[in-house]
């Protein structure tokens, strides 16, 4: 090329012109988008921008109590720890205590109150004051027409304050109807504590300093009680005192995650566990462990439950039940206690009277490391006698479907989702004239009433609470809002006080307070001037502020017992010990196994999304229902991981995919809790299946508990299969060097 | 009859060169659209001017912008902190008499961002003001600006500069100042 | 080119590290850790972990930076199922570091292996070197259902289709941890000031979180244990996470 023609040489510049056009253009278009900065009009007292402020509260995803501190950013919750000076807790937090977040910010919320237009048509949103306009008109006629016994409040475990206001409120009413349910509750350990050793509340369970833990069923790290502390006192138990190592042993037909992390795991058959107790007391009797005085009544108690005659229907031998009682005997301070399935069946009463037995007979009472009575707590009363059993839910079932409930109120539980099918309990609701949910979700109760009023979540509300079990001594909680509510809701205690002004009469004057946060320091005022004065604050002002700032106030003492005796008379005479189960074994040859999840409790989790994508920590298993099937019992029938298996009861059927679980008896089937729901929410909508639904309406006598682990089932191939989602695939270390320093394994 | 390499070439040579031309004159758009049409000093809702309040009425930096050192983010005055003394100064002006409607409103004043770092960048203030770098490194002139007007790139290598120059510990460290 | 061989010599000389201010190292002690999965939400909560639905875990594209991996060992009924913690093992002799073309992985002088989202172009090179499969990587940009996102932790980035990461130790712990230590005019922040998620959720205390550098720190303590170990240990990764073995003996 020599040189460029004219055409050539405005070709270029065109060229150029197009290309420069193009990059203003492609500058303009990649500009970062403009970002404003947005003051606020009045700056805000609480806290700084940019930098995290805590605020310390009491955990409500559960009946613990632990104490827990929000991180709060610009005015909204980012992370939930717990609080380090709680004593339950110590700082520590289980999963669904941090996923607390999700129900703040949880997307299906109830954001307004709504009313049903008409019987079985949908809901409108509607103001606060037409709501609590309509309900407090309503429950003030039936007061006017002394029919307030007709009004039915049905809540959930709820303690201190908002349970006394709940009580009074009731009483002002003129009904005798309020009762807590709650699925999970320990109806039979109440139960036969109280006749063992004429005690309220539950003791302290002493894992820290025990040298041995026989527990039969209590899934302790998982989900019974209070599983942080308990948590906190294996990790002690284990590596916290030097060479003192002490020993788990789980006894329960399916291993949970406490029988995982146990030393010795026994698969006794299901319901015998109790059987095994009274053996290994026959031991600790005829080997001279015990002494006292009443060695004769003891003797003639469990004379006749010798090892070997136990063995047969225990399925354990001879010898392993001598080993275990010895064990017992020598690991001394040691602990046995009761749980979750085996407190569930019909002799639940029974099998934990034979286990508290041992702890007697052992002399673990009152010791360190063993079983500490907890003293009657002095500063909020806790109130277990409110907690409906079973048969009191069936009580109300009669009830409503007879026409004496006019007006029922439910709060915050769902007994549609918790109570089988076979106790008719949503045929008997729908009877009811006027149903109330104070809900903050969309659960299967609230779908069914005619007004909803959407609650404030505990990160919105104030309120105390005390733990239960306690923990040795004296202590109780403040609940504080952390951040301002984010839909138009309100809190359960506000809702009261203002439908108590609303109803009038002698309600306000019972209640003058407008405000649940009034309610509360009244009602710690009183507290205060009666047990707390005179101790290390000038006033009711700075000791409130002290509870608040720390969010737990409690004597600061270590665990001191009450060194009473509290056993009573050898009770162990007149039980009965053998289970019982719905379904003959001919026809129904598997045990069912309903346990309560650990990543969902007893379904109130599932809505919850970074719960449903935790993998259970058993099966690694996200996102569905399954059921667990021993290896042998799934070559014998074919069954695969993942094909759709058919679990028939007397009382109905329901479909989930098989697990091939190895840590089950052959003739146990288990299903964990908490999925099935058939409403409550996008994360938890049509999803798994809710084992509770087949099973039996039979009860344990003693405690008139659901007995929710006898029911008997029979199982089939659908030919269909589902793929299970989870985490983990090969399930062996296949010689790599995981657990081992290099070298060891080969 | 052959055809030789050069004819080839400079049958191809002038589109390649127009291709060349628009990649280079790209370059320059670009160029043109950054210098000259930048988001450097964009105008405001309100016409603030630093310099009337910092020059001529001698007010401190942290008079308003009080969380510079002690949080992350310096801390754009609330609308309540300029009522503070606009209730009384100047109420007749018009930027102020714009002020007080926000104010009557209950709202706040859409400012636009003029400095401003992506989200995966962790910058804190109050290290800066702590180490005693002095606002006007990185802001420039600004007591005296009567619109705010960005100096500085803000870009990773004009923060490493300074880093490395000061010798910042851990300075060069890429999770010292990526989140 | 001599320049770079020296470099690498320099750095995977033992010891290369205790010359600098702090060694992040993580101690676990399976004989307390129960399995139960609080540090899995506690993580996913510290760190805008995304909520990746149902299909996308069936995918396994699932985004955990901690997670429990179970190993079932003997036949029913003598049966035995231990758990094991895995997160990034923030190895001193990272395979992961090397391979990357645009070194968006990378050794700090903390002892941290680190991850440097704007710079990752998604080769995905690193996850595939990993022996503990730790590495994930961002198929897709993932969304919070409103108002989910008003938990999202501010102090971490949202990461956004295309990017690898993994655990990070919380750096953003450990950065709050130093700007407050140069707040009290300290030159080193004290033991047990930072405590990634993880470590403080975790119930049985089978974890601690500390400084190697510092002899006295309760994680050389641990690292110093009999039952001491670390994961494929023949790999020669030289990992700063420490697990303590199981106890398996009892009388």
């Amino acid at each position: 090329m020599t040189n460029i023609n004219r055409r050539d040489f405005l070709k270029l510049i065109g060229a150029g012109s197009v290309g420069t056009g193009a990059g203003v253009l492609y500058g303009e278009v990649t500009k970062q988008t403009v970002e404003l900065l947005i003051p606020q009009v009045i700056p805000p007292e609480d806290y700084s921008p940019g930098i995290a402020t805590w605020y310390n509260t009491t955990c409500g995803q559960c009946s613990a109590g632990c104490g827990i501190s929000v991180r709060t950013r610009e005015g909204r919750a980012k992370k939930i720890e717990g609080n380090p000076v709680h004593p339950v807790n110590q700082g520590r937090l289980c999963s669904m205590g941090q996923a607390g977040l999700n129900a703040l910010y949880n997307p299906d919320r109830i954001r307004r109150p709504l009313k049903r237009n008409a019987p079985g048509g949908s809901f409108t949103p509607i103001s606060w004051d037409e709501a609590l306009t309509t309900l407090g008109r309503r429950l003030g006629n039936l007061k006017i027409q002394g029919k307030g016994n007709q009004v039915t409040l049905l809540s959930d475990g709820v303690r201190g304050h908002l349970d006394k206001l709940f009580a009074t409120f009731m009483q002002e009413l003129g009904s005798d109807n309020y009762l807590q349910y709650d699925f999970a509750f320990p109806n039979a350990l109440y139960k036969a504590n109280k006749i063992l050793f004429d005690i309220d509340t539950l003791p302290y369970y002493d894992i820290k300093n025990t040298n041995y833990v026989l527990s039969f069923g209590a899934d302790y790290l998982g989900t019974w009680l209070s599983p942080v502390h308990y948590s906190l006192a294996y990790g002690h138990l284990r590596q916290g005192r030097g060479k003192r190592r002490g020993k788990c042993v789980q006894i329960e037909p399916r291993m949970s995650l406490t029988g995982a992390n146990a030393d010795e795991w026994i698969p006794a058959k299901p319901g015998t566990e109790g059987l095994l107790a009274m053996a290994i007391a026959n031991v600790i009797i005829s080997d001279d462990h015990y002494r006292g005085s009443d060695i004769d009544d003891w003797a003639s108690a469990v004379g006749s439950y010798s090892p070997s005659a136990v063995s047969g229907q225990t399925d354990i031998t001879e010898s392993e039940i001598k080993r275990i009682a010895n064990d017992f005997i020598r690991h001394r301070p040691a602990l046995a206690i009761a749980g979750d399935n085996i407190a569930s069946g019909t002799n639940a009463v029974s099998n934990i009277l034979a286990i508290n037995a041992l702890n007697y007979l052992a002399g673990n009472l009152n010791k360190e490391g063993g079983v500490i009575f907890n003293k009657k707590p002095s500063l909020v009363q806790s109130t277990q006698q409110r907690h409906a059993s079973y048969i009191d839910m069936m009580g109300l079932r009669d009830a409503m479907s007879t026409g004496q409930v006019d007006t029922l109120i439910v709060h915050n539980t769902n007994p549609v989702f918790n109570l089988p099918n076979s106790s008719r309990f949503k045929e008997a609701l729908t009877k009811v004239p006027y149903k109330v949910s104070l809900s903050s979700f969309m659960d299967e109760t609230t779908d069914l009433v005619d007004l909803v009023l959407p609650l404030n979540t505990y990160l919105e509300s104030w309120g105390d609470d005390i733990p239960e079990p306690g923990v040795g001594f004296t202590t109780a909680t403040v609940l504080q809002p952390v951040v301002t509510p984010i839909y138009d809701t309100r809190s359960s205690g506000d809702i009261i006080l203002t439908l108590a002004h609303q109803i009038g009469g002698e309600l306000p004057v019972a209640l003058p307070w407008t405000n649940m946060e009034d309610y509360l320091k009244a009602g710690w005022k009183e507290i205060y001037s009666g047990q707390i004065a005179n101790s290390a604050f000038n006033s009711f002002d700075q000791f409130w502020r002290k509870a608040l700032e720390s969010g737990v106030w409690g004597e600061n003492k270590t665990c001191v017992p009450d060194r009473k005796n509290k056993t009573k008379q050898v009770q162990l005479n007149n039980i009965t010990i053998a289970p019982e189960f719905s379904g003959d074994e001919k026809d129904f040859p598997f045990t069912l196994l309903p346990y309560i999840s650990q990543t969902f409790f007893d379904g109130k989790g599932a809505n919850l999304p970074w719960l449903q994508e935790l993998p259970d920590p058993m099966t690694s298993i996200v996102y569905n229902s399954w059921i667990e099937l021993n290896p042998a019992t799934a070559k014998k029938l074919g069954i695969k991981e993942g094909d759709l298996i058919n679990v028939q009861s007397k009382e109905g059927s329901l479909q989930a995919p098989a697990f091939i679980f190895p840590a089950i008896r052959p003739d146990v089937i288990a299903i964990p809790i908490g999925q099935g729901h058939t409403q409550y929410g996008r994360y938890a909508k049509n999803r798994g299946v809710n084992p509770i639904n087949i099973l039996e309406s039979i009860v344990d006598d003693a405690s008139n508990a659901l007995a929710w682990s006898s029911t008997r089932v029979k199982i089939s191939k659908t030919g269909k299969h589902i793929d299970l989602v989870k985490t983990s695939g090969v399930t062996r270390t296949l010689g790599r060097q995981i657990f081992d320093k290099p070298g060891k394994h080969s | 009859m052959s055809i030789s390499v050069g004819d080839a070439i400079s049958s191809f040579k002038i589109p390649i060169l127009m291709g060349v031309m628009v990649i280079f004159g790209f370059g320059i758009g670009y160029l043109i659209n950054y210098t000259f049409f930048s988001d450097r000093s964009p105008v405001q809702p309100i016409n603030f001017s630093h310099k009337i309040h910092v020059t001529d009425n001698n007010i401190q930096c942290m008079h308003c912008h009080a969380y510079v050192d002690k949080t992350p983010s310096a801390g754009v005055p609330s609308v309540k902190k300029c009522m503070g003394c606009h209730k009384a100064i100047a109420t007749d002006k018009p930027e102020i008499i714009k002020l007080t409607e926000y104010w009557d409103k209950q709202e706040p004043i859409p400012w636009i961002k003029v400095h401003d770092v992506p989200d995966f960048v962790y910058f804190t203030h109050k290290r800066h003001i702590k180490a005693g770098i002095e606002c006007q490194t990185c802001h420039g002139p600004i007591e005296t600006m009567a619109r705010v007007t960005r100096v500085s790139s803000l870009k990773m290598p004009w923060c490493v500069d300074c880093h490395t120059e000061k010798q910042v510990e851990n300075g060069r460290d890429c999770v010292t100042c990526h989140k | 080119m001599a320049k770079i061989t020296d470099k690498i010599k320099e750095y995977t000389r033992p010891g290369y590290y205790e010359k600098f201010d702090y060694h992040w190292t993580m101690s676990i002690d399976l004989d307390r850790c129960t399995g139960c999965g609080a540090c899995v939400v506690a993580c996913q909560a510290e760190n805008n972990l995304p909520i990746v639905g149902e299909k996308r875990f069936k995918e396994r594209r699932e985004m955990k930076w901690l997670r429990i991996e179970r190993y079932w060992e003997g036949e029913y009924p003598n049966l035995k199922l231990k758990f094991l913690p895995m997160l990034c093992q923030q190895c001193d002799q990272a395979p992961c570091e090397t391979p990357c073309p645009v070194a968006a992985t990378y050794h700090n002088q903390d002892g941290l292996n680190t991850q440097i989202y704007n710079r990752c172009i998604g080769t995905r090179t690193c996850a595939v070197y990993c022996p503990y499969e730790v590495r994930y990587f961002n198929w897709f940009t993932y969304t919070w259902d409103e108002p989910l996102e008003q938990q999202l932790n501010p102090d971490v980035t949202v990461r956004e289709k295309g990017v690898m990461e993994k655990c990070t130790f919380c750096v953003q712990r450990i950065r709050m941890a130093k700007d407050k230590a140069k707040d009290d005019n300290r030159r080193r922040v004290k033991d047990g000031e930072v405590t990634p998620a993880c470590v403080q959720s975790c119930a049985s205390e089978a974890m601690q979180f500390g400084d190697l550098n510092d002899p006295n720190s309760k994680v050389s303590k641990m690292t110093k244990n009999k039952r001491a170990y670390h994961v494929l240990e023949e790999l020669n990764t030289k990992p700063s996470v420490v697990y303590l073995q199981k106890v398996e003996k009892h009388d």
